[in-house]
């Protein structure tokens, strides 16, 4: 079973977790906290009794909700506010996607979006993962195209300091293989031959890696994203091939493991802090039963070109749930 | 400054009569107007910087620094050479650094030692564009420069330390005394010589009755006389009536006393003016920037000294207030009520007093009780059709008079024109401006106006603020943030912002929670222009929600440090104007190179804000303290004035690099 997950638009919501924590080490606060408080959110909506996207009145006391987090235990059944699919899909709330997403016509965005492969999960799932994620932005931002897709392999860590390449770090998972990411590419590829992708990006890379990467591609990346403590060191070699190579650098500020499987647990789980999806124990029936494995994350973000506003921003992320997924403990 | 259309300028006795014809006809030009722009839509952020300098004459011989009123020569050769870059046969740029940027604007300002240098064409929220904005400062500095004698330089004090002296502090020398400003101290030499700006001057006195009147507490220092009796006062005048000031006690005890408009409109300011998408955001910003205001204001104190002194303020703001202050000794309070209209709670030079938006967070509590409105002008507005709020903050500016009218322009109303309500507009010199756009241009939209920052001595820190204030408006928008508090706090904090060494050891009103209390989602009425509410909804604020779930006004805010107002409480609750700044950039494609330079400039305000790096203010009262000739009585003589004027330039250039002069102000530590 699926279960997407989704934030909704962070950027005009009251989130206080955008920027509450601005200097937290982890950078997937803003996804955890923000993921949270849509799980709340959509809770305390259903049980003022309207329905979760009605266009209802508004009521506006945006004071209450904080307090249904000491709900605890006694979860209301999560059917009254998440959306399950024919296909046994689950949607965390549940999405109205004929909401408009988007204010004004397209081209007066850009829309950047950053697809998130997570450490353990097999490349070989990526060609449909990219797909579910694409479309799920598509819908929810109203749109038939994107500006920009990076992409973020796992296990992959830019390290300034260091001018001869990037590191390979195995904490979360295997350093993902260098085939792999030329098989993915192919996938992104594709899309951009279709015009569902305009600009392709990766993230992490450094100056060999690129050096590596780009004889194998036919639509080069024209970004690379990298993540960097103080943005005023970056590698020379890097700034000149990225120059020579047309590739843009830009900066972010995302964790490298996004969405680690303890945190969706907690998340979803029976506890004060989780949305009560997940069962509370193997015979209970108040949840979902079943292991569960992150599978991807998904950014997405629309601002609007010439006034340099963020109108939308947002996440989804898709986990596996069920017991023929496999535990990687 | 206005505009600066010739023509014969009405003495006050004659403007006076004129007054309710200029302000009715202004009030048509801007129904008009609002009737074509209102609807005007997406626009581009685009937005402007004016940057003011001094230009001072060094006297290397003498060791004297002097101001130079050679402005019109530097104008005009300036505009000669405009004429040629444009002709495409000469250039200034001799690296071609700047080859894809237009030439920078200059334009005359009321003192006629002063200039203002805008970038050629406004910036857009590209974010190359915002690295080009320090280098195209530093430019027109360069430029400026070129058009000046070898002597001659601009410089961003905020103020001169020695205007006013008794010395010859002017070049060429004037003495003291004229007809227009009639000042004890400076001549009418000092001000621009256009016809608008001594009539200016003198019907600001004429009107009030007396000449306008500047006390500031002088800074005791341990050899200071107490009390400290203005020793450049002269009492023995009798040239003009005014001249009677002193002697009925004008100059105060323990203070500095000025008395012309030069004094306060001779500072250079650092101003941002940004385009908004269409009138509904330019009323969102109005409002979400004018509690900045005196946080800024405090953030770039540099004015420690006025007429030789060192003085107990360290910002310019109420000392421009007091030099344009028109009002009558009724409208002051200070007599019984009998031919004018009303009191007036504030100069025409002060903080805000209204907001402006539609905005279902507006709060009735927030507005300013004591706003005093024109109700005819604003019936003949609402008659018009313009909203109740927007039509009281016209009628509240059109309660002044206009001061400077032109005979000629009485002639004809033409609706095409804005001439008549720019007369008041631009001479409501509050924090925010909200600004129209021009009757006679399409192209440009809905403009709000950002006025309080004090200009810094380095290019580099005029960028800093500038964009700041830019990416803020980014964050306002993009966050929906909330920063309402009432208005009288506002005011409140402005004055708080004067006290010496105000960034570090005051605190100041502010709101405590930014964020916008969540609606449920799909209840947000998205209109068409992307605003989350309808206008419908406006009626909100002339009959406010009583919804119990409201707080009261007064826990909705608390005072703060501008540390912790820019930086974050440590204990969590308000997120800090930077980092909510951050945020915003960690939401947007920025590329490596803009990101550093644009942490090197909220590097600065942090620090700034945290007492790591000294304000001007301090800079100069330090440099002033340590000066082998300084004699701990609060005097800044000659001598010092010359050595802080070359330190100045020193600091301009080097920027306190490897422990350059300036480094407390810039880098906070010598290597």
């Amino acid at each position: 079973m699926k279960l997407i997950l989704s934030t909704g638009n962070i950027m005009q919501d009251g989130r206080p977790s955008v920027v509450r924590h601005p200097l937290m080490q982890k950078s997937n606060v803003e996804l955890i906290s923000s993921l949270r408080a849509n799980f709340i959110a959509s809770q305390h909506v259903e049980s003022n009794g309207s329905e979760p996207h009605a266009n209802g009145n508004g009521n506006g006391n945006g004071n209450g909700f904080s307090n249904s987090t000491s709900n605890g235990s006694h979860h209301k059944d999560h059917r009254s506010w998440t959306g399950e699919q024919p296909d046994g899909s689950l949607y965390i709330p549940a999405i109205d996607f004929s909401q408009p997403g988007l204010s004004e016509e397209r081209p007066q965005y850009d829309i950047t979006v950053k697809l998130f492969y997570l450490p353990g999960i097999p490349a070989s799932r990526r060609c449909a993962h990219t797909r579910e994620a694409i479309d799920l932005v598509l819908k929810e931002l109203n749109v038939d195209s994107i500006d920009l897709l990076i992409v973020s392999f796992p296990g992959l860590l830019f390290d300034a300091d260091d001018d001869s390449d990037e590191e390979e770090a195995g904490v979360t998972g295997e350093p993902d293989d260098f085939d792999s990411m030329v098989q993915t590419w192919r996938v992104l590829e594709s899309l951009h031959e279709q015009g569902m992708i305009a600009q392709l990006g990766v993230a992490e890379f450094g100056s060999e890696r690129l050096a590596r990467f780009l004889p194998h591609t036919k639509v080069k990346p024209s970004v690379d994203q990298i993540n960097l403590k103080d943005c005023c060191v970056v590698p020379k070699s890097l700034i000149l091939y990225a120059k020579t190579e047309q590739i843009q650098l830009l900066t972010h500020n995302d964790c490298n493991d996004i969405l680690p499987v303890g945190t969706t647990r907690e998340l979803l789980g029976p506890s004060d802090k989780g949305a009560g999806i997940l069962a509370s124990s193997p015979e209970a029936g108040d949840g979902i039963q079943g292991d569960v494995e992150p599978q991807w994350v998904v950014k997405y973000t629309a601002v609007v070109k010439d006034r340099g506003v963020v109108e939308n921003k947002g996440y989804f992320a898709l986990a596996d749930i069920g017991n023929c997924v496999k535990s990687r403990q | 400054m206005g505009l600066l259309a010739l023509g014969t300028a009405l003495e006050w006795p004659e403007a006076k009569k004129k007054a309710h014809k200029v302000r009715e006809w202004g009030i048509e030009q801007l129904l008009a107007n609002w009737r074509r722009a209102k609807g005007k839509e997406r626009d581009a952020l685009l937005w402007g910087d004016e940057v003011e300098y001094l230009v001072v004459a060094l006297d290397d011989e003498a060791k004297k620094a002097r101001l130079s009123l050679a402005q019109a020569d530097i104008l005009k050769s300036l505009a000669r050479d405009e004429a040629l870059w444009k002709s495409g046969s000469g250039s200034n740029d001799s690296n071609g650094e700047h080859d894809d940027e237009d030439p920078p604007h200059f334009h005359p300002e009321f003192g006629r030692f002063m200039l203002e240098a805008t970038p050629g064409s406004p910036w857009g929220i590209g974010f190359k564009d915002l690295l080009k904005v320090e280098s195209n400062m530093k430019w027109r500095r360069e430029v400026a420069k070129a058009h000046m004698a070898p002597n001659e330089s601009p410089i961003t004090l905020t103020t001169f330390p020695r205007l006013g002296t008794k010395d010859d502090y002017i070049q060429p020398y004037y003495p003291p005394s004229g007809p227009a400003l009639r000042s004890q101290f400076v001549p009418d030499e000092i001000a621009n010589p256009h016809i608008r700006f001594p009539t200016l001057a003198a019907n600001i006195r004429s009107r009030r009755g007396r000449k306008v009147e500047l006390n500031v507490p002088v800074f005791k220092d341990k050899n200071t006389p107490s009390p400290f009796k203005d020793p450049t006062v002269n009492y023995d005048l009798h040239l003009w009536p005014e001249d009677d000031d002193v002697r009925n006690g004008a100059a105060k005890d323990d203070h500095v006393y000025m008395d012309a408009m030069a004094f306060g409109m001779g500072s250079c300011c650092l101003q941002i003016t940004f385009q908004a998408k269409n009138m509904t955001e330019g009323r969102k910003l109005y409002d979400q920037l004018s509690p900045l205001g005196p946080i800024l204001l405090a953030l770039t104190a540099a004015t420690p000294i006025y007429k030789g002194f060192l003085v107990d303020t360290d910002v310019r703001w109420n000392q421009i207030g007091g030099a344009v202050d028109d009002r009558t000794p009724e409208e002051l309070g200070e007599a019984p009520l009998k031919n004018d209209r009303w009191r007036i709670p504030k100069s025409r030079y002060a903080s805000n007093s209204t907001y402006l938006s539609q905005d279902p967070r507006l709060r009735k509590e927030y507005f300013d009780p004591d706003l005093v409105v024109d109700q005819d002008i604003k019936k003949r507005l609402m008659d018009g059709g313009m909203d109740d709020l927007l039509a009281t903050h016209f009628a509240h500016l059109f309660i002044r008079d206009p001061l400077v009218i032109f005979s000629e322009d009485l002639e004809e109303l033409d609706l095409n024109k804005g001439d008549h309500f720019e007369n008041l507009q631009s001479t409501n010199w509050q924090h925010m401006r909200f600004k129209p756009p021009p009757s006679d241009k399409d192209d440009i939209g809905w403009r709000v106006e950002f006025r309080s920052m004090e200009i810094q001595i380095t290019d580099f820190e005029n960028a800093a603020f500038s964009i700041f204030i830019v990416l803020i408006t980014r964050a306002i928008l993009s966050f929906d943030l909330n920063f309402y508090i009432p208005i009288q706090r506002t005011t409140e904090n402005m004055e708080t912002a004067h006290a010496r060494n105000a960034v570090l050891d005051e605190k100041f009103y502010f709101r405590k929670d930014p964020f916008s209390q969540r609606v449920p989602k799909g209840s947000a009425q998205q209109s068409p222009d992307g605003s989350t509410f309808s206008s419908a909804n406006s009626s909100a604020v002339n009959s406010p929600p009583s919804s119990p779930s409201l707080n009261p006004v007064d826990n909705e805010y608390e005072l703060m440090t501008i540390s912790d107002i820019i930086n974050g409480c440590s204990d969590g609750t308000f997120p800090g104007l930077i980092p909510l700044v951050e945020s915003y950039l960690n939401s947007v494609n920025v590329d490596v190179e803009t990101r550093c330079f644009l942490a090197s400039y909220l590097d600065l305000i942090r620090k700034r804000a945290d007492g790591t790096l000294w304000t001007g203010a301090r800079w100069i009262r330090e440099f002033v303290a340590k000066h082998p000739s300084y004699k701990h009585d609060s005097v800044v003589s000659e001598e010092i004035c010359y050595d802080l004027v070359k330190a100045v330039e020193e600091v301009t250039e080097k920027e306190g690099r490897n422990g350059a002069l300036g480094w407390e102000l810039l880098r906070g530590k010598k290597n």
